[in-house]
């Protein structure tokens, strides 16, 4: 699945069957690389939900299991948080110091969350190629890695 | 794989972490061995306005010089800006500024003044950063006065800041652009090792 074709799906709580807000952003964890936690909109409560607390990452809507899952976002869902750690619409750099592309979008596993490949404006990369997201690049590890 | 390029290419270019923050610019090219090698480089800070930085980059933290930025692993490869002249210095470095230098043969014939110097980045990761060529503005004895032109080097040059001197025989490698000056270079230090031998 794509980060394009998951963004703004609705949040589902499976006590309630209630709408409890819309994914807003992804948060990456490029060390890993996965996808950690779902920044949201439009909740009642905290804005914040980990992956590990997600029931299903279905076709249609994110189930969880009561609205009591979405929390505030701790320190290190912060530290990945905001626009210096968003993949998407940035420059990709390799190790070599060249120049790749842009990122346009990402695919990850809705199962485990796991960052499959990157995708570039004329590429496609693998996920586990990922080395670092910042203010300035992605860095794309330039061989494949073994 | 090996890549030449030209220092003014390099200057501006930015210091960008594996975590992807720029963290600084290159500022100024160091050089070491006597001016035949990269020994690192001064830095400035990122953006329209901001000054130098006190802190400077050996070759060896270099991860990679590529097209479009300086690689470093993380921002701790920073070091003291006057240990990276130091560390130039200590192998030999001239200090002084290539740049405007006029070059003459070792048969006595000015060549023309340096504008550029070409580098030759070879391997990754503590690989070399040879100087492999300057730029000159060429003088009346190439034929070409005004022209630019890439002369290649030597392994070792003799330089003082104000004259460098190179082998006759460079004279005959020069090259118009950077595609076919590193099988230049390469000739011509094969042929200075023939000479020698």
């Amino acid at each position: 699945m794509r980060f394009s074709e998951a963004m703004g799906r609705k949040v589902v709580s499976t006590s309630t069957a209630d709408s409890v807000g819309k994914i807003d952003d992804f948060v990456v964890d490029p060390r890993i690389p996965t996808v950690v936690a779902l920044a949201l909109k439009k909740t009642d409560s905290g804005d914040t939900l980990r992956w590990a607390d997600i029931t299903a990452f279905g076709a249609d809507a994110v189930t969880v299991t009561g609205v009591e899952r979405l929390t505030e976002a701790d320190a290190d869902v912060t530290d990945l948080l905001g626009k210096d750690h968003r993949l998407i619409g940035k420059r990709a750099l390799a190790t070599t110091g060249d120049e790749i592309g842009t990122v346009t979008d990402v695919e990850f596993d809705p199962s485990s969350g796991t960052v499959t490949a990157i995708v570039l404006d004329h590429d496609q990369i693998a996920g586990n190629r990922l080395v670092g997201v910042g203010s300035y690049a992605v860095v794309i590890r330039a061989e494949p890695s073994r | 794989m090996s890549r030449l390029m030209r220092t003014s290419e390099v200057a501006k270019r930015p210091v960008v972490t594996y975590a992807g923050e720029d963290v600084a610019q290159i500022k100024d090219v160091v050089y070491s061995a006597g001016g035949g090698a990269v020994g690192g480089f001064t830095l400035a800070g990122r953006g329209l306005f901001a000054g130098p930085l006190k802190q400077g980059l050996v070759w060896t933290s270099v991860a990679a010089l590529g097209a479009d930025a300086v690689m470093i692993e993380a921002e701790s490869a920073l070091q003291p800006t006057e240990a990276v002249l130091d560390a130039s210095a200590s192998s030999g470095g001239s200090g002084g500024n290539i740049l405007g230098s006029q070059v003459l043969t070792d048969t006595g014939m000015d060549l023309g003044t340096v504008v550029d110097v070409v580098i030759e980045v070879s391997g990754e990761n503590g690989g070399q950063c040879d100087v492999v060529g300057y730029e000159i503005e060429a003088s009346e004895a190439l034929g070409t006065k005004g022209t630019r032109l890439l002369i290649p080097l030597p392994d070792t040059i003799a330089a003082s800041g104000e004259h460098l001197i190179v082998p006759a025989s460079a004279k005959d490698f020069v090259g118009q652009d950077l595609a076919g000056f590193g099988a230049a270079v390469k000739d011509f230090r094969a042929q200075l090792e023939g000479g020698m031998r």
